[in-house]
This record gives C-alpha cells, structure tokens and sequence, in this order.
C-alpha cells in the first residue's frame, strides 16, 4: 500500500507538472507552435522584454494585486480583531456573509459585481466609463478579503486573551496594545491571508474578466484574449519567467521557515531578536517601497499628458508589425505623440455588441460589420462624424458609398470589405466534395468541421443552404436554419471565431466557414489550406467600417485615427497584413502583387453579384436568433411544454430545500 | 492598622441574566496581603478584574483612596496584575517584557535600565534580561510576570492564580517568595486562589466567597477555627459537621449526648451546625468512650492515617498516627475545645458526611493534611 | 464599551461586504426577474430556464465525476505527503500549490497541445504506432482538465486534515486488533471526513461554474452551464437570462455544499488552503 501511494504521488506530480514543462519548452522553441519543437532559442525572451503592452500587462497585474492584497490585509485584519470580539450570534452572522464569495462560484462573484457597477455606474449615476481601475481594484479587494479574514481568525482564537489585558494593565490604551501585542501574535496569519489573496488576485482571470472595461485590463484578462488567437510564443517565456519567480520565492520561503523551526527547537539561550527585528524590517521596508512604488506609478500613470485613444477591433484585423509589414498603430501614434492607442479586440459583432451595451466601457473606435452598424444606428449607440477631420474620406470608393446601413455617409467610414467562404484542407478534403455549403454537413469530415461561433453567420450559412433571404425576419423560416444547425452538431468539432487559426494550420480541423482574409492568412500559414466561394448558392459581402460610439471620450483623436486609416498608403499597408479588400483608392497600389492580385481578396465583378450583405434585423429577432443558436448547442437542445416547466419547478424547489437546509434543524435545536 | 485603599460597594455582576457577583461589600487596606478564596465559578477572579478594570459591574461602585474609578481604564488605573499563566508577551525577551510598561509610559532609557535591573534583581532573575521566555521554566516565568508588575510600581498588585501552573514543590517556594516581595516592596497584593492552604499560609486577610457572595472575611486562623458556616467550615480543612441542638450556653446536644462546649449566645433550643475537625479527635478504649463505632476503612495518608469510623450510621472522619483496623470498635472522647458550633445556614446538610468516602478526595485536602504537620 | 468598539472596528467591513456581495446579488436578482427591453417585472426569464436543465444536469454531472476522481486520486497522495518527514512534506506541499499558482488559462492551452489531433500525445503513440485518438472536444478532455486543474484544491485540504491526526489513534485501533486496512476505514478515513467534505467543495464548485475548460477542451457537443452564462453576457448579450441562470447556478452550488456538508458532519467549510 504504501508503495502503491508513492507510485501514485511521483505519477500525480508527474501530472501535475507535464503541461509546465510543456509550456516552458514551448519558450525557448523557435516554432510557433506548441507541439513541435523546432529548434532551441532565447529570442521569445528578447522579444518579451521589447513588448511594451505585454510589461504593461503584467504591471497592471501587479499593481492591483500588491493594492488589494495591502488594503484587504489591513482592512481585513481589523475587521477579524471587530469579528473576533463580537457576540457568538453576531460573529455567526458575519462569518457567513465572510463565506458568500468563498463558496459562490467565481463567475458568480463576477457577474454580481459588474452588474451592480453598471447598474449604478451607468445607470443610475451616469458615468461613461464605470467599469475601471477603481471597480477592479473593489472587487478583488471583496474577494481577497475572506482569505484574510480566515486565516486571521483562528490565530485570534488561538491567542491568550490575557495578553490584550496584559498590555492594557501595563498602560497601553486598547490602539496601542493591538499595535504593540495583538498585531505580533496574529502575525503568522496575518502573512499567510495576505500570501493568499496575493497569489488568488495575481491569478484570477473569471471573476477580473467580468469587471474588466476597455481601459485597464490584467494579465489574466488579456491572456484570455490572446489564447483564442494564434499565440505569440513570448508569452510562453513570460510564463516561464513568472515559474521562476514563484517557484524561487516559495523555496525561500519554506527555507526561512524551517530555519525559523529549527531555531526554537533549539530553545536559544539567547533570543537573537537583533537579527529577526532585522529582517521584519526588511521586509516591511520591501512591502512599503512596493506599495508606494505602485501607488506612484498610479498617480504617475494617471497623469500622463497623453490622451488614451481606445480603439477595438476584430482579432487579427490591423497591421501589426509581425513578418515585416508595417506597425500601424506605432507608425499612428509617431505621427501623433500626444495620443496613446489603448487597442484592445473582440472576436464578432455580437461580442462587441454585448460590450457596448453591457456598458461600463468607454471607446472611442470600433470596426463593426454592416449590419451591425444598423443595429448601432438604429439603438442609438454610435456619434455622427465630423467629417472635416476626415479628409481622406475623399479617397473613398463611390461603391462604399451611401450604403444600406448608413445612407447618408453620416455614421461610418469604411475599413474592409470581403467575402465569407469556406477554407478546407486540401490533403484530406476530396475536390469532388467542395460544391457548396453542404460541404460542411457531409459526414465524411464528421469530427473534422469547425463552424462560426456567432448566430447571424451561422444563420447565414444555412439561410444560403435552404434559399431563404438572408435577412428574413420569419420565425418559421429562421426556425428551419435553427433545425439545419442542429443536424450539423454532431458533425462539428468546435464552434470558433479567431481560434480557427490554430485548428486549421495545426491540421486539427478540415473544413471551416469563414472571412476571406483571414482564410488568405492561414493559406500563408499552412500551404495545404484552400478557399472556396459557393458562387451558385449565395455568400455574405460584408464591408467593417470605423464608428465612433456613443461612449467616447475622444471624438476628435477617433476622428484623426480613422481619418489616418484612410490614407492610401497606410490602408495598403494594412491590407498586406489582414488580407482584405481595401475600399480607399489606390490603396490596392500600394499593397503587395500577390496580394493584389488574388481573387480570394479581390474576387471578380461577376462573382461579387452572387453575394448579399446582412442588413439590419430588429432586436427581437437578433435575440431569437441568439437564442436558438444557443439551443442548437445545448445538449437536450430545446424542450418547450409543460412537462420541462414541472421539472423546472421541481428542480428549483429541491435546490432552495438544499439551499435551505443549514437553517432549519438549528431552530429545532433552540427549542 | 493601616488606611483603607479600595472600596467596593455592593457590587453586583450579571452576564446574560445569571448572577455572578451579588453585593459584593469588601474594603482593602494599604500594604495589606488579602486573599480571595473559593471554589471555581463563586465569583473570585470577576471581582479581581473588576479591580483591575477588565470588567465594568453591572452596579456597584469601585472605589480608590474615596474616588470612584468604575469608569477608569485598566490602563489609567495604579493598579498591576500578575495573569493566570502568565500573559508574557512571547515576542518579547525578558527584558522587553519588563520593560513594557515603562516603555509606554515613555520614561527615559536610562530609568527603565535601571528599575528593569532593580527588579530583575528583587524577583532573583539577574542575568537572565535577554533571554526569551519561551526557554524559561514555569518558576521563572512566574517571577517575570511579577517583575513586569511591579516595576511600575502600582499601589495594588492584582495576582490571579499565579501559582496554579507550577508544581507542588515550586508553589510552596514561590509562596515564600511573593510574601518576602511583599513585604519588601511595601504595597497591597490582591491574590487570587482556590487552595485553602495557599491563602492560610500567606494572607493576613482571607475573604471566602462562594455564588458571587462573601462567606466569611477574617484572618486565617479565625477563618479556620471559627467558621461562620458549613460551607467555609468545609472549604476550609476537613469537618465533620453534625446537626445538633443548643440547649443553653456551653451546652450542646447531639447522637443523643449532651457535651460541653466554648460556644455561647445562642437562643435555647436552637438547632444549630456543629463541627468538629477530624484532627482533633482522640482515640479511647470504647468502654472510656462518649461515642462508640466501627471502623469501616482506613488510608494510609504517609503522616497519619484517614480513618473512617461508623457512628450510628453517620460516618466521621478521623486523622490520626494510631492505627485501628477495619472492623475494630473504637471510642472517642470530645474535649469542649475541639467542638465549635454554627448557626444554621443554606450550606447545613450539604457538607461534613463521609458516607461517601473515598480514596480519592481531591488533592486540596491532602495539600492541607501536609500543612498541618 | 467593548462592544461598541469592537463594531465600530468591524462595521466598515460589514458595510463592504454587504455593498458588494449581498447587494450585487440583489442586483443579479432584479435583471433576473425583469425583461430585457422593457425593464418591466417578468417571469419569462426563469422559465426559459428549462432549456437549461439538461446543461446545468451535464455540468453537475462532469464536476461531480471530477470531484471523485480528484478524491481517489488525491487521497493516496495527500496520505503520502503526510506520512513524511516535516521537511520534505513542507516541499511536497509546496510542490502542490506552485500549479495553483500559475496562470491557469496557459496550463489548460498546454493540455491542448498534448490532446490536440496533431499534438504530443498523439505524435508519441503514433511512434508506437497507434492512429491518432481523437480526444479533444470529447467529454474526457473536459473531465481531465477539470482534474488536473482543481486537484490540488483536493490534495491541500485533505493533507491539512490527514496530518492532524494523532498518531496514537491509531496505535490505539492496533491495540484493539485493527488490522491496517481497518484502521484506515474505521479511524483514518472517518477522521479525514471533514477534509474529503471540503476537498469535494473546493473541486466540485469551480468545476461546475467552469467556462474556459470546456471551451478549450470540449467540442461542440460540451457546452456547460459556465459557458451558456458566459455567453449571455459576452456574445448574446442577454444579461437577465444570463442572471437568470447564474441563480440557478447559484443554487446547485449552495444545495450541493450544504448537502456534503451535512454528510459529512462539516459545519464551518474553513478546512480550506492555508499557507
């Protein structure tokens, strides 16, 4: 038995530890991918320390979690010293308003918090921008302070009483004998809460990603971001770096403790406080300099003269420097010193459509598609432009013009135009298969298919596939795509936005729906990829152009970023990274010939009359549809009648019975 | 002798509706060693904090040389106290633990340097300054608390429980020495104990208590040779305690028997408690007896023997250095001097039956049956 | 006195805790019961939530099923760490907590390049020569990533309790002709019941509210609750549904807990991680 535990602790660690390695080999590899080891270098760690908004990042992390951690310590610590001297009744009650966030799930916590921001932030004080720094700050300081309180208390209970009216005896007031008593014997407490809020605040990502707006992001946050897009390995040797640095602090920590053991085992003669007080000190005098150094940088940080240019975008959609094309953003904000860009994405119209109306957020510029800019016009959620600061916008093209969903040019200037199709693998995917949409029903790829994870490009597939108008608003017809959607399930391996990438150059996937660009950068990518357009059946002709939306703050600086976007030149340049059709003049000059050239970025007039562009649909509609394709996802899929309300009903009683249960025998128990 | 110092004035006590202290009416003289004694829970240590100011009563007053100090601070109070276990600051060394009050008085280094040293000295801790006082024995530990008493020089030494941590022989050492710093220092020690022997030994004044009321308040030899009652005749040494009836001064009867007694001023008639110590009985041949019975058990006690002897169906207990066997008859013969007579009171009945001897009666008594000798 | 400070000390942090956890969930209660456009009081939402039932049943089934593998997995080691000398359980320990440490999002992408058709793991047994296994978007990769994430949420409460217990109670079942295999289930294993309680809690609760697990590791047939709430407020934007559904989530949590816990006799879950 004993043998058998110790296999099974080395094969646990063994478990525990394969995917680290993992991740650090992946660090010094010279591929990008994560699975095959290509060749040994250290330039991912070269080009972290060149990242600026990685750094950026990883201060932000560090900073809200070196504030929570020192507020909810000395905020928490009091409170345990108030708890700790309550009545027993009283402390109960309190103890378990303590054990709300540690028992409620994260996402829980999170999704509480940022509705109680908006709801009073936006709602009911009307403040652009209400989740921020300060509304991340609060809610890790919430969920940081019941560790501090938990592992506080016992160490007040464990504490002689006596010893608080030992001090007052001798003179102390009760302020100074917490400060010159309690405080040293709570301590070891007092330091293993603030480790752990420490440790649980630098790594929360669920509960961060919920409060988080569009100005101040952590870590975490944006880890998430960047790991549904192709990964930048320099991220791996950030990991790796972070490893280090935990993994060393944690020896050092276990050595100063088993020392510290080892020398009252030894019940020393004399007590060698000399050198503890010199390291208490030390260590006080590190947490001071870390806690002012961060709140400086706050203030520092805050007042920088800059103005904070918000902009997002879809992922993958701007130039950004990588395989020698031109930094767009850096060469925007040369040209503009004054003006940080703050660029953060979103993956579909709907994901940013649920950001701006979920609130809380200020941006100044977003590049949504057609369709959705009617539902923005239409919901009031976007600013006219001033177009005397849009020059450029004589460059362009009369087609881009007066379109359906902005007709009179007041709203929005054009950024990219482009075709939906399907991006197969050609090494497994027979040519005698690719005649259409239903390509992506055909059971010979079952397993092998990844389908859009947003409900108007799903809709629109099937709306192509059963001859419907892709703007219809018939309940009984979007109910028969709902029903199409469903047979495709089980054949579907993922539904993804910008992951796609890794699934379709990694060879894991086969067919895909999906944007023409980014279809031309996976091409670049993995040369086995090809694209298809389903001329005869109908596909989406979409065109993303720049708005500024309702919760700017920086309408003139919007105006001036997408007024440099239309500049020929710099469009060009921008098109040689994303792959898109271009709407400005000229810009097509200045892109690559290849590029240029293909039809996959510019498909012929005859081809382009088969597309259609979504167009605006009332949000009733927009909602059912949402939530249909949820439907089509969920396993049991949609259960309507009476009978799924019973058990409905029955669930939610037996559950509140649960939930109920710690509270009713203890009445009993009183009587 | 000397002037009153405290004051307290029907002090009552209640938590959560349950009568702690219940008027409580007590003075204490200046540069006097009083001893509050009584059993666990009969309100002894709630009166010392009460002193100390660790606890507000719920009425009553607290008075210090005439002025009321119930709203004083422990902290503004001339007033120290030596904790039960101790309380030393564990991230203290001995110096710093002693030091602490002055430090928060904030007198000049060289004054705490110095009392620090005068009193390590007093205590016979010298030397020991930078020691931690994890490594100290519980003796030492004892002394620290004291010094870091005393060294501010209260007017009243508060001490509760000191010695209930150490062991038996140390006690009796520590007994010795908190008497001799006592009286070395010159100021008023409150001392708190549940060991009978510890009070008789050192106080000049014993206060018994029992359910948050003062039983009997005296010096420790009338506090054992004239019990006010069953309870302070039996917490205090051994009784066996019998219902009689006083037919007249000197004249007490009871088994039947008329005896003579010391005891007088009682109503004719008066059924009355009537105690006799088990030491003061003397074994006679049973035909020389007042009182004839059988003995049913005897323990060995090292200095005498516990000898419990059957009386008509109430048992006594008798210590003495002859030995009877189990079984044997005996007689006994009472002297007027070894029979002390109580009025009645809410303890009669309660105490003072051996029926139910044994063995193992608590260590307290044998702590007084060593002190006897 | 005394009471009064001491609520005067405590008060700023009742008031905070009541701001921003029972107020916030005040809050998720009032979009739960109101309708996306008109803001008018409704029920609509908490019946839509049958649709849901079978999700929330999967994600409660899936992180049951991990809570259990992590305690059978987790007890021989939490055992074994406690069983060694103080310094080389203080590494172990250690060793324990470094992955709770780490940035989770990256340790469960790793798993996806281990699991991935073309991934390590494949690339291995393809040495071996078995065909690539299809494992990702498959429910076992989401069983696993919930194991691998949260068992060290098993292994620290469990060790924290299993070394608490005195050596001499088991001499004394010995004593008593307790063979080794019934000291363990009449005195060790009983013992450890409040560990196994938490442990279970600590596992079972982020598990079922997971989104990002499944989301990297599940296919397309895997959605959990997690992510459908998720969804509410990422994609669909239907923040009353998505309140909806946190309080159902909400309420399997709490009817779960309070059901181990009784089972198990805990009434204070405070057997959790300490340093």
């Amino acid at each position: 038995m004993k043998k058998t535990s110790r296999v099974l602790t080395i094969l646990m660690f063994v478990f525990l530890y394969i995917p680290m390695l993992v991740l650090i080999v992946a660090s010094f590899n010279t591929g990008k991918d994560l699975t095959h080891m290509e060749g040994f270098t250290f330039s991912q760690y070269k080009e972290l320390f060149n990242d600026e908004d990685l750094l950026t990042l990883l201060g932000n992390s560090l900073l809200i979690s070196l504030l929570s951690t020192a507020i909810a310590t000395a905020f928490g610590t009091f409170a345990a010293v108030g708890i700790h001297n309550m009545r027993s009744k009283m402390r109960k009650l309190v103890m378990n308003l303590t054990n709300i966030p540690m028992t409620n799930p994260d996402i829980v916590t999170g999704i509480s918090l940022s509705l109680l921001f908006v709801f009073v932030g936006t709602g009911m004080l009307h403040q652009r921008e209400s989740l921020n720094f300060w509304t991340l700050l609060v809610a890790h300081i919430t969920f940081s302070l019941p560790y501090v309180i938990l592992n506080v208390m016992p160490k007040l209970r464990q504490m002689n009483p006596a010893l608080q009216d030992a001090a007052m005896d001798l003179g102390c007031t009760p302020l100074q004998s917490f400060f010159k008593v309690t405080i040293h014997e709570i301590m070891p407490g007092v330091i293993s809460g603030a480790i752990m809020a420490f440790t649980m605040s630098l790594d929360d990502f669920v509960i961060s990603y919920f409060v988080t707006g569009s100005g101040f992001s952590t870590l975490p946050v944006e880890i998430y971001s960047y790991t549904k897009k192709p990964m930048s390995p320099k991220i791996y040797a950030m990991f790796t770096l972070l490893f280090l640095l935990i993994f060393a602090l944690m020896i050092t920590m276990n050595i100063l403790q088993i020392q510290g053991e080892k020398r009252k085992d030894k019940k020393r003669k004399t007590a060698d406080s000399h050198g503890k007080k010199v390291f208490r000190r030390v260590c006080a005098a590190v947490c001071c300099v870390a806690i002012l150094s961060t709140a400086g940088l706050l203030i520092f940080g805050t007042r920088s003269d800059k103005v904070t240019l918000n902009v997002m975008n879809w992922g993958q959609n701007i130039a950004d420097g990588t395989d020698e094309t031109l930094d767009i953003i850096q060469e925007f904000e040369k040209r503009h010193p004054n003006i940080r860009v703050n660029y953060t994405t979103y993956d579909s119209n709907e994901s940013l459509y649920a950001k701006l109306s979920g609130g809380g957020l200020s941006v100044d510029v977003i590049i949504p598609s057609d369709y959705m800019i009617a539902r923005l016009i239409q919901e009031d959620m976007l600013q006219k432009l001033d177009f005397s600061n849009i020059p450029n916008y004589e460059y362009v093209q009369q087609t881009f013009k007066n379109t359906d969903y902005d007709p009179l040019n007041e709203y929005s200037v054009p950024y990219t135009w482009g075709t939906v199709g399907i991006i197969y693998n050609t090494k497994f995917v027979d040519p005698e298969d690719v005649t259409g949409w239903e390509l992506l029903w055909n059971e010979k790829y079952k397993g092998k298919i990844l389908m859009f994870d947003n409900s108007r490009d799903a809709f629109g597939i099937a709306q192509y596939m059963l001859g419907y108008d892709v703007n219809t608003e018939d309940p009984q017809e979007l109910a028969e795509c709902a029903k199409l959607l469903k047979e495709q399930n089980p054949l579907v391996r993922q539904y993804v936005m910008d992951q796609i990438y890794a699934a379709m150059e990694g060879e894991n996937a086969w067919v895909a729906p999906y944007y023409a660009g980014d279809c031309m950068m996976m091409m670049d990518a993995n040369p086995n990829l090809a694209f298809y357009l389903p001329e005869n059946q109908g596909f989406n002709l979409f065109i993303d152009a720049m708005c500024v939306p309702t919760c700017a703050k920086n309408k003139t600086e919007a105006e001036l970023f997408i007024n440099f976007l239309c500049d020929p030149e710099i469009s060009g340049a921008n098109m040689d990274y994303i792959c898109y059709g271009s709407p400005i003049e000229g810009a097509r000059d200045y892109m690559e010939e290849y590029l240029a050239e293909s039809d996959v970025i510019y498909p012929s007039e005859e081809v382009l009359k088969n597309g259609t562009s979504y167009g605006y649909l009332p949000a009733e509609v927009s909602r059912s549809m949402d939530e249909q394709f949820m439907a089509v996802r969920l396993v049991g899929g949609s259960t309507e009648g009476s009978g799924s309300t019973a058990i409905l009903i029955g669930t939610i009683v037996l559950l509140l019975a649960f939930a109920a249960l710690p509270f009713l025998p203890k009445r009993k128990k009183k009587k | 002798m000397s002037k009153e110092l405290i004051r307290l004035q029907n002090l009552t006590m209640e938590f959560d509706g349950e009568k702690v202290l219940d008027g409580i009416n007590l003075y204490f003289n200046d540069k006097e060693f009083l001893t509050l004694l009584g059993p666990s829970g009969c309100g002894k240590t709630t009166t010392l904090r009460i002193i100390g100011g660790f606890q507000n009563p719920t009425s009553g007053d607290v008075l210090f040389d005439g002025k009321r100090i119930n709203d004083v601070p422990p902290y503004e109070r001339q007033i120290n106290t030596v904790f039960q276990r101790y309380a030393l600051f564990p991230h203290l060394d001995v110096y710093d633990n002693i030091a602490f009050g002055l430090k928060v008085a904030k007198l000049p280094k060289d004054e705490i340097h110095q009392r620090v040293h005068e009193i390590l000295e007093v205590v016979g801790l010298k030397g020991y300054d930078h020691r931690s006082v994890d490594s100290l024995s519980g003796g030492q530990q004892q002394r620290v608390a004291i010094a870091r008493a005393l060294v501010n020089r209260p007017k009243v030494l508060l001490l509760d429980e000191p010695l209930a941590a150490l062991d038996l022989r140390l006690r009796k050492d520590m007994q010795n020495e908190l008497k001799r710093i006592q009286q070395a220092m010159g100021i008023t020690f409150i001392y708190v104990t549940h060991d009978q022997e510890e009070a008789l030994s050192m106080s000049d004044t014993v206060v018994v208590m029992d359910k948050g009321r003062i039983q009997q308040v005296g010096r420790p030899e009338d506090i054992y040779n004239e019990p006010k009652n069953a309870f302070v005749a039996d917490f205090i040494g051994e009784s066996n305690i019998l219902d009689g009836i006083m037919l007249a001064d000197y004249k007490v009867k009871f088994f039947g028997r008329t005896f003579k007694c010391l005891d007088a001023g009682f109503a004719p008639n008066e059924p009355v408690d009537v105690v006799i110590r088990p030491e003061d009985i003397d074994f006679v041949p049973p035909e020389e007896g007042h009182l004839v019975g059988t003995v049913t058990s005897v323990t060995f006690k090292g200095l005498n023997y516990d000898i419990i002897v059957d009386f008509k169906g109430f048992k006594w207990l008798i210590q003495t250095t002859d030995f009877q066997g189990v079984g044997s008859t005996v007689g006994i013969r009472l002297n007027p001097e070894d029979i002390h007579i109580m009025h009645k009171s809410a303890y009669s009945g309660l105490f003072g039956d051996y029926s139910s001897y044994s063995a193992e009666y608590d260590e307290l008594t044998e702590d007084a049956a060593d002190e006897e000798e | 006195m005394k009471k009064n400070k001491s609520l005067l000390l405590s008060a700023p942090y009742i008031l905070w805790m009541l701001l921003f956890t029972l107020i916030p969930l005040g809050v998720m209660g009032y979009y739960a019961f109101t309708d996306p456009d008109t803001g008018r009081f409704t029920f609509s939402n908490i019946t839509d939530l049958s649709a849901y039932l079978p999700t929330l049943g999967i994600s409660a089934w899936y992180s049951l099923l991990s809570a259990v593998i992590c305690l059978i997995l987790g007890y021989p080691v939490a055992y074994f760490i406690a069983h060694r000398k103080p310094v080389t359980q203080k590494i172990l320990y250690m060793l324990v907590m470094l992955p709770m440490c780490m940035s989770f999002l990256l340790r469960t992408l790793a798993w996806v390049g281990i699991l991935e058709t073309n991934g390590i793991l494949n690339n291995l047994l393809g040495l071996v020569g078995i065909g690539p296994v299809e494992m990702i978007g498959t429910s076992g990769a989401v069983i696993l990533g919930m194991v691998y994430n949260y068992l060290p949420y098993m292994i620290l409460p469990l060790y924290a309790i299993i070394v608490k217990i005195d050596g001499r109670l088991i001499e004394a079942a010995e004593d008593l002709g307790c063979n080794s295999r019934q000291v363990f289930t009449r005195v060790v294993f009983p013992l450890s019941m409040p560990g196994i309680i938490s442990g279970l809690t600590m596992v079972f609760v982020p598990a079922v509210s997971t989104f990002y697990i499944s989301q990297k590791l599940g296919g397309a047939e895997t959605m959990l609750i997690g992510d459908v709430i998720e969804k509410q407020f990422k994609t669909s934007h239907n923040p009353n549904l998505g309140a909806a559904l946190s309080l159902l989530l909400m309420l399997l949590v709490l009817g779960c807990t309070n059901m181990m816990s009784r089972f198990g006799g805990d009434e204070d879950g405070e057997g959790g991680v300490v340093v």
